[in-house]
């Protein structure tokens, strides 16, 4: 069994929300987000944008696992990469060694609050209880592991029983992220893979991410191709 | 920087050299400083040497890397993985360092020319040669930063700091200590010509590899760090060593003010080169700008 997510380009609307349901999922500091919106502008006569979703890449080959001296970044066997907080000394040699720079060290001024100085509101304290975060260490995006592993304990699927689903791909509104195990043939995730030609970032460092991009025409959106091949001349 | 614009371009590491960064550039330096001091006054058997050496590496070296950890109370930590990380092997091998040396130093203190003091200067070289290299091998193996990603830099990080220790051995000649001036300048002239070729072959070779990591010479070349490139580096780290190396070749008894600016001068050049290497390492863009 191995974790993997598929972002689908063409349907992504930049609306942010995966971004946002992370940061309630998991109480994230206002300084610092796990998922990051990539938003590039293409050239040319009619240029266009185009906009990546990403996260930590749970690659098969990580470098962060490699280069951890204190062995505080582990990979599980169900292909997600996590940090022990409580081993990790803060040496910052993971957010180094990361191509994709989706790794955060957790510095005391990142560790902002929605209303920094003036009030604590109730859910922020109600986060430093259940989910806390150390100040001094690494974090990254688990591919919400912990409602991976409530939904296996409850029968769930992860990627079909919500519950048992990450929460940027429960939100998005616009079903541009797709979970599931890469592993099984017959996985939503497996099929979108194979029926678009999905690619991973960097596959040149040999790191295998377990995050896959549907695209093929970079820089032009599903919307954006269908409106202009409404607007090309018709052939007399 | 606006979250949408994050890693489109080429992105420069900022953990390892911006803010408390600068710890780890210090860190980083001394190693190799203390290293090499302690290396070439094994050769010389300097006890002063070696013991200044051991204080770099250990109080100023291990001090600065601890101020730069996040969690600094847990950094016995750092040995549990030798096997993989370089971060970890270096650490051991300055916690061996610390312990052979202070042996080493003892016995060359109160039992000299004993086998004990001979399997002790091993061990105490050995770990000091590590010491002086294991950075090199901390940022060659991060294959995201090209500029970092060369077999090159582990040599010329220990070659930097033998150059440093064979500076700092000509101020202890001059302040009577047991080395031989004559011996240090002239390793000092040799090393600074391999020195500042390596660093040529560096660019050179970094320059090829990748778009980012010909971007990574231009910013030393030409962009934000050409100051610190061309004064501290080539200016300071090389030429004015240079100048007063080859003049005490030629003239027989030189100032000793002159020998120590030059010195000097060296270290501040290899300041400069670490300085420079952690600045300019960068990223490639996460993803390619396309032109549709």
């Amino acid at each position: 069994m191995r974790w993997g997510m598929v972002v689908d380009l063409r349907k992504c609307v930049r609306c942010y929300a995966c971004i946002a349901a992370c940061r309630v999922e998991h109480f994230l500091p206002m300084g610092i987000s796990w998922p990051k919106l990539v938003a590039l502008e293409t050239g040319g006569e009619h240029p266009m944008v185009s906009t990546y979703s990403v996260r930590c890449n749970q690659c098969h080959d990580a470098p962060c696992v490699e280069v951890c001296p204190t062995g505080a970044t582990s990979m599980r066997e169900d292909g997600i990469v996590t940090i022990d907080q409580d081993k990790c000394v803060g040496c910052r040699y993971c957010v180094i060694a990361c191509p994709y720079q989706n790794r955060t060290f957790l510095s005391k001024d990142k560790d902002k609050g929605f209303f920094p100085g003036v009030i604590q509101t109730d859910f922020e304290k109600a986060g430093k209880k259940i989910y806390p975060h150390t100040i001094g260490t690494t974090e990254k995006c688990n591919f919400c592991m912990e409602r991976i592993d409530y939904g296996l304990e409850h029968g769930l699927k992860p990627g079909t029983d919500r519950a048992a689903t990450p929460a940027c791909v429960n939100t998005c509104p616009a079903q541009a992220l797709t979970f599931g195990d890469l592993d099984d043939p017959d996985s939503e995730v497996s099929r979108l893979i194979r029926e678009n030609n999905g690619f991973q970032l960097h596959e040149e460092y040999g790191t295998d991410p377990s995050i896959y991009f549907i695209d093929g025409m970079i820089g032009e959106s599903y919307t954006t191709t269908e409106t202009d091949k409404k607007e090309e001349p018709v052939p007399a | 920087m606006e979250i949408h614009q994050w890693m489109i371009n080429y992105t420069r590491q900022t953990e390892w050299i911006d803010r408390r960064g600068l710890m780890l550039w210090i860190a980083f330096y001394t190693g190799g400083l203390g290293g090499g001091l302690y290396l070439v006054s094994l050769f010389f058997n300097s006890i002063w040497g070696m013991f200044i050496g051991w204080i770099i590496v250990t109080v100023i070296k291990g001090g600065a890397h601890l101020l730069y950890l996040g969690k600094p109370q847990r950094f016995w930590r750092i040995i549990t993985r030798p096997h993989s990380s370089w971060l970890a092997r270096g650490f051991i091998f300055v916690m061996l360092f610390v312990i052979f040396g202070a042996v080493q130093l003892m016995f060359s203190y109160w039992l000299p020319d004993t086998s004990g003091e001979m399997v002790f200067k091993v061990l105490a070289g050995v770990s000091a040669l590590v010491v002086a290299i294991y950075t090199g091998f901390v940022l060659n193996t991060v294959k995201a930063v090209p500029f970092w990603n060369s077999s090159l830099l582990p040599l010329l990080f220990v070659l930097c700091g033998i150059l440093g220790g064979f500076g700092i051995a000509v101020i202890i000649s001059i302040n009577g200590g047991n080395v031989n001036l004559a011996t240090a300048e002239a390793w000092s002239r040799w090393l600074l010509i391999a020195n500042a070729l390596l660093i040529a072959i560096y660019l050179w070779r970094a320059a090829g590899r990748e778009t980012t990591g010909k971007q990574s010479v231009m910013e030393q070349i030409r962009g934000s760090s050409a100051l610190v490139f061309w004064v501290g580096i080539v200016i300071l780290g090389i030429i004015i060593p240079l100048i007063i190396a080859f003049l005490g070749y030629v003239i027989e008894h030189m100032a000793p003010g002159i020998l120590v600016f030059g010195v000097a001068c060296e270290i501040i050049g290899g300041l400069a080169l670490r300085y420079n290497v952690l600045k300019a390492g960068a990223y490639s863009p996460l993803v390619a700008r396309a032109n549709k």
